[in-house]
């Protein structure tokens, strides 16, 4: 990490001695600036609405001591915006990123394209059932929060649901879902539109105190069949399968990539995947997860899949290990890593070479 | 106003019974309205006319849209003409030696009142024929930077962001801060930049008296010494947009390629944080910052005060659309500028490059440099008080009679060239 030159420490401490604590992790004077607001506008208001003996002043100084130890921004205030979407942050549960949520409005774009070109074709699968999104790992439970709101307007039946392993990330998923209705940025029907439910997807536990995730799809979703790669000729059950999964590595969480602040307050199991010993020979230890998702999303003919990554080399991996899963299957389909058109990288707001990649994968029919 | 009317007052001529007949009615009105302006409200009415004949038998949206425009001249012109015609007869029943006495008293009456209400519904004639300014029934967003005078200019721009705040509380405006940057004292906050959003329509109308630079005169907090610094600080009233585009008529819609306040999406590049390294789950930034750049005029707009990027979008759209409105406007009544020049042998325009206005507290005054306005309520202007209603009030009227003038010079050479 570059040091933060003495001149700016010095213009800090003249404007407002709160502002050289929130600079050791904001780093730049104009994003300390933005937090202390934050800060102060939560601080104050904080001290009108709860009965305490502390003034906002002192209350401030304790949030910023409390942020410059690198404690997230989102954990003191409780919560981040996603989309138009308040949702709630707390220990235990990874805090929603900006990219996720680039992936998740792609996510919905191509979903209503792919809407859009069957009813062109005059027979729309659509209106057999309702249009099915399962979102894997899914933490505060934004993603499926956020596919409501942008998909909502545009179809009758929505069925979305969202998994995780954490009981502490479901219990937070529900709450979110009921704070969004509450304040009116979800549609109504969301309370019965949108489920979670608590299932294993590396299935990998050996006394089976949390189902697996295809035990909990058959047991929650009966019509989604035997889950059988045999039958060739059955539907696709599922028209969205997306996933933001722990996707760093052992060394990368340790060598300096993965910001101080992460690694020490958010939850290790939203960040790295377990170490599973034998058995996945055939991809690195951190890309198990797509290795499991994405046969999963052949087995339920998937229409679609969007997958974060950390960075355009997993997500270059996670093309290869698809093609390779796919090629013994009859069905086509088409991996891409996005954003990788200079367009859509400038318009999302990401790197050209660094940082995050997704990737998508849609099955030609 | 006040000052207006007194000497309105002064200049009428005391007339009275002593009126000679041979001058006629037209003597009466002379000082309020100009041949010119009398003939483009005949010719307005006369329109109105016409459209309301065509609405009785079927109604179009459009025309009923333009007879609305129409009515308020129509109206008050009928007034002005059932007064004169009042004040004609009345005479001539007091130049009929057949009229008994009682008769002659009762009509010396009438004839003032007539003559005392001319003037009023003369002047609201004017400003009805004034063409309304193409923002007016907008919403308003308000700029306000500091200009020359380092420190000191920042700390009287955050004064000034508080008076307007507080004036569009009191008026029952409601005030959103939309964006403020500000370098954050311990004591008192420097400003650098702020917007304020004002969601009332009309807005635009009441505010657009504020645009261009203020003055302030005074010894800065930061002054060891005791002298008087002057420092700037430029205000800028842009017109906001609803978000939608088809909510405004045709004209107006900035979606519509048609209009002339269309922004082509391919001309602006927008940039979110771009920041090199890690990112994703790696690393969490609270950065939400975006910038648009319309690439044609290089008018940049960067918003970050939000802690949601989508509110940063939201804003930031807003505010290129309110600037190159804006501009294109200006740059249209430029246009027209140039044309009257011609005519008026230069025309008082201020731009918003000018000064306006000062701010004196060694004399506890505010002066406005275009109506020669003082009031010496300085504190209360500040608060956003009465004090600063007068103000503006005195250079609303200022800006009518301006665009009277620029009328009836137009009307005029029209004339001659006929």
């Amino acid at each position: 990490m570059p040091r933060i030159p003495f001149s700016v420490i010095i213009k800090a401490q003249r404007e407002n001695n709160l502002l050289p604590i929130l600079l050791k992790e904001c780093r730049t004077i104009d994003s300390a600036r933005n937090e202390l607001r934050w800060l102060r506008e939560r601080a104050v208001r904080d001290s009108q609405s709860l009965p305490s003996k502390a003034g906002w002043r002192s209350r401030l100084r304790s949030m910023c001591r409390m942020r410059s130890r690198g404690y997230p921004l989102q954990y003191i205030l409780g919560d981040q915006p996603f989309g138009d979407l308040e949702i709630l942050c707390r220990r235990g549960v990874l805090i929603p990123r900006p990219e996720t949520e680039s992936y998740t409005y792609q996510a919905a774009n191509l979903v209503r394209q792919m809407a859009l070109g069957h009813n062109d074709k005059s027979k729309s699968p659509n209106q057999a059932r309702p249009l099915r999104v399962i979102d894997l790992c899914t933490g505060t439970g934004c993603i499926p929060l956020l596919l409501h709101a942008l998909l909502c307007p545009h179809f009758q039946e929505l069925e979305i649901t969202g998994v995780d392993i954490s009981p502490t990330a479901l219990d937070l998923a529900r709450e979110n879902l009921e704070h969004n209705l509450q304040l009116g940025q979800l549609a109504p029907r969301a309370g019965t539109d949108i489920h979670f439910y608590r299932a294993d997807v590396l299935g990998h536990n050996s006394d089976n105190s949390v189902p697996s995730i295809e035990s909990m799809l058959q047991t929650q979703h009966p019509n989604l069949g035997a889950l059988d790669i045999s039958s060739p000729d059955q539907e696709s059950e599922c028209d969205l399968l997306i996933s933001n999964p722990p996707y760093i590595s052992q060394t990368d969480f340790r060598n300096g990539t993965t910001a101080r602040s992460v690694r020490r307050f958010e939850p290790k199991l939203a960040l790295v995947p377990p170490y599973l010993g034998s058995g996945m020979e055939d991809c690195m230890p951190e890309d198990i997860f797509y290795h499991r998702i994405l046969t999963l999303a052949l087995k339920l003919k998937a229409k679609l899949t969007v997958l974060e990554c950390g960075d355009s080399h997993q997500a270059n991996r996670v093309v290869a290990l698809h093609k390779r899963l796919a090629s013994a299957e009859s069905g086509q389909s088409r991996a891409e890593v996005w954003p990788s058109r200079e367009q859509d990288l400038a318009d999302n707001g990401f790197h050209e070479t660094d940082g995050s990649r997704g990737v998508i994968i849609r099955t030609l029919r | 106003m006040l000052v207006k009317s007194i000497c309105r007052n002064i200049l009428r001529p005391r007339l009275g019974l002593k009126l000679s007949p041979l001058r006629g009615v037209h003597t009466a009105s002379d000082y309020a309205l100009s041949p010119a302006l009398l003939s483009r409200a005949r010719l307005l009415a006369d329109e109105h006319t016409k459209l309301a004949e065509r609405l009785g038998e079927s109604f179009d949206a459009k025309t009923a849209k333009r007879a609305g425009e129409l009515a308020p001249v129509a109206n008050i012109l009928k007034e002005w003409v059932h007064a004169n015609d009042s004040i004609v007869e009345l005479k001539s029943l007091l130049n009929d030696p057949d009229t008994d006495s009682e008769l002659r008293s009762l009509a010396t009456e009438d004839l003032e009142s007539s003559r005392d209400t001319l003037p009023t519904i003369s002047d609201r004639l004017k400003k009805a024929l004034i063409p309304r300014h193409p923002f007016a029934d907008l919403p308003c967003l308000l700029e306000i930077r500091p200009g020359a005078g380092g420190d000191e200019a920042g700390l009287f721009a955050f004064e000034m962001l508080r008076m307007y705040v507080a004036f569009c509380s009191r008026r029952g405006l409601r005030p959103t801060i939309l964006k403020q940057d500000t370098e954050v004292g311990a004591s008192d906050d420097r400003l650098i930049e702020a917007v304020i959003e004002i969601e009332a329509n009309g807005a635009y109308d009441i505010l657009r008296t504020e645009s261009g630079v203020h003055r302030v005169q005074r010894v800065p907090a930061t002054e060891t010494k005791g002298r008087t610094h002057t420092s700037a600080v430029s205000v800028m009233v842009l017109p906001s947009f609803p978000e939608d585009g088809s909510e405004m008529d045709s004209a107006m819609n900035f979606e519509d390629p048609s209009s002339d306040y269309y922004i082509d999406p391919q001309e602006v590049r927008v940039e979110k944080m771009r920041a090199g390294g890690a990112g994703g789950q790696h690393v969490n930034k609270t950065e939400s910052a975006i910038r648009l750049t319309h690439i044609p005029t290089h008018t940049v707009v960067s918003m970050q005060d939000e802690r949601s990027q989508q509110a940063n979008r939201r804003k930031a759209w807003q505010m290129l659309r309110a600037k190159l409105a804006e501009a294109r406007q200006e740059a249209r009544e430029q246009e027209l500028m140039q044309l009257r020049r011609g005519i008026l042998g230069g025309v008082a325009k201020m731009g918003r490059g000018d000064k306006i206005r000062t701010y004196n507290f060694g004399q506890s005054r505010c002066t406005d440099h275009r109506t020669g306005i003082t009031v010496h309520n300085l504190d209360g202007i500040l608060d956003g008080g009465d004090g600063l209603d007068t103000v503006m009030d005195s250079v609303r009227a200022w800006i009518a009679d301006r665009e009277v003038e620029a009328m009836v010079a137009e009307d005029m050479a029209n004339a001659k060239s006929k």
